[in-house]
């Protein structure tokens, strides 16, 4: 297997984009991550884009093959990848494996979603099609429900407060705000939304226990990476941004099958795969970006990948330690909490995030100091599709 | 008139686990030969949740949805079409009944309906 590089990326800033069409989005994406590689008027061998639901948003079907024709990256192959919520990260993989095994040389992965084409209504319904058809979505369950009775029983087992899912929420809209990509340019007042008249107001109950600024937005964006081989990098620009390792692994796709529904074996099992390839330990990470579609996700996560004991993480987000400058800063993007969640965008944009991070491009107010590696977990589904991807920079 | 709850679990024959909904073979055990089981004794609520943000297809404000574990170990999801104030707690006693739980298609979709004993 040969080495797999990141040698460009581009991202477009996510939010509610009226003016942009799916297909518009993911051109403008590709486009910044072709130039960022130095491919401006060049090609490349495949095409793989992230796409969870334009069949049922856009009545659209086959984007990839849109997309090629769009670019002018003809004949290139061109697939799309869907795993629901982490559809990005299965289409980075794809990718991946495609040019690991020597088969292509040069490989642009895109993922990307509009979602404020339809009401929340319909988002939420469209969102849901990936519970069980028999046991789960006939209910009205959502996936913010899923979430909902998944943290009642983390709180339960691990005292998880509602402080503690408040400080991430307070972190990732902070430095969030200094994105200019996120879909939310605005940092929270713990007071607005935490213990106070005000918060009743400005922070109802989403799916009990929780609130409206636990959840993450739904968001339109798009984000896209060029790999290449890391033998075929002559003189780079730009550090090149080693794919060191991934992971991926399923669990049931009920939570009450689990034995327990609190143990997300998917996250601790993908994760542990991206550290064996990659030769590292949770330890060894600098930066993360985590899957917080929900806040209680970015705490149970960091247990579940190692950075943290079981029933630590909470309290390790509300000490501060899990910030930048902390011990392990995590999703210092603002994470999906902030930078909004595109469904099938949000893995590609992880590695986006990563790659400038580890390439110290961004200011100091978001940079983490000499970063040399990173982390991303993709959640899929109710935790039941994950994906891990470790990277490192590559100094010459 | 009463239905009949409309769950049926899946019990491996070869080494015991419980199934529901179905898989084509066991969790456990990948053995392909199952006994059907239908749930039950009185469920016991294990977790739950108070929706405010419907999807397409619910009507009403909120959504109370919960799984349960009834007495012969077969857990499942269903609504709880309860006052939204109406205390609730992980552990407590459920009674369940089959009742329509949404229309689609102008069908009534009928699942597992849960209230307090």
């Amino acid at each position: 297997m040969r080495d797999v590089a990141v040698i460009g990326v581009g991202m477009i800033q996510f939010g509610r984009r009226d003016e942009d069409t799916l297909m518009d989005m993911l051109a403008y994406a590709s486009l910044k991550a072709l130039d960022d590689a130095g491919l401006g008027d060049g090609t490349v061998d495949a095409v793989y884009v992230g796409n969870m639901a334009a069949g049922m948003l856009q009545h659209q079907s086959a984007v990839a093959s849109s997309l090629v024709d769009r670019l002018s990256l003809l004949p290139a192959a061109a697939d799309v990848v869907e795993n629901g919520p982490a559809s990005g990260g299965s289409a980075v993989k794809n990718g991946l494996l495609a040019v690991a095994s020597g088969y292509y040389d040069t490989v642009l992965v895109t993922g990307g979603e509009k979602m404020r084409e339809v009401t929340g209504w319909r988002a939420t319904d469209i969102v849901a099609t990936m519970t069980h058809p028999e046991a789960e979505y006939p209910y009205g369950i959502t996936l913010p429900g899923m979430a909902g009775m998944f943290t009642r029983l983390y709180m339960e087992k691990y005292g998880v407060t509602r402080e503690m899912l408040v400080a991430v929420a307070l972190k990732n809209q902070e430095i969030g705000a200094l994105n200019p990509y996120a879909h939310v340019e605005m940092a929270l007042d713990k007071n607005g939304i935490f213990n106070s008249p005000h918060s009743i107001v400005n922070n109802p109950m989403a799916a009990d226990p929780l609130h409206l600024y636990d959840a993450c937005p739904v968001s339109d964006g798009a984000a896209a990476i060029v790999i290449t081989a890391l033998d075929k990098i002559k003189n780079p620009a730009k550090a090149p941004v080693l794919i060191a390792g991934f992971g991926q692994a399923t669990d049931t796709q009920t939570l009450q099958e689990r034995d327990d529904p609190t143990d997300l074996k998917a996250v601790t099992l993908a994760a542990q795969q991206a550290f064996e390839r990659a030769k590292m330990k949770p330890s060894d990470i600098h930066v993360a970006e985590l899957h917080d579609a929900f806040t209680i996700l970015e705490i149970a996560e960091s247990e579940h990948v190692g950075f943290f004991k079981k029933g630590e993480g909470g309290k390790a987000a509300l000490d501060g330690k899990t910030r930048l400058g902390g011990q392990i800063p995590i999703n210092v993007s603002g994470g999906l909490k902030a930078r909004g969640h595109p469904v099938g965008g949000t893995g590609v944009a992880q590695i986006c995030d990563l790659t400038w991070q580890l390439r110290h491009e961004l200011p100091k107010e978001r940079q983490v100091k000499n970063a040399k590696t990173g982390l991303s977990v993709n959640f899929g589904g109710f935790g039941n599709n994950v994906l891990a991807f470790v990277l490192r920079r590559v100094d010459s | 008139m009463k239905r009949e709850l409309g769950i049926v679990a899946y019990k491996c024959k070869k080494c015991g686990r419980l199934h529901y909904p179905f898989h084509d073979r066991c969790l456990a055990c990948r053995s392909r030969d199952f006994e059907k089981v239908k749930p039950q004794g009185t469920p016991r609520l294990l977790t739950y949740t108070r929706i405010y943000n419907l999807p397409w297809g619910i009507e009403g404000r909120y959504l109370i949805i919960g799984v349960v574990e009834f007495e012969n170990g077969v857990k499942a999801m269903g609504q709880i079409p309860v006052d939204e104030k109406e205390p609730l707690t992980n552990g407590m006693l459920l009674h369940a009944t089959w009742e329509p739980v949404r229309v689609q298609y102008g069908e009534n979709v009928y699942g597992l309906v849960l209230r307090p004993e």
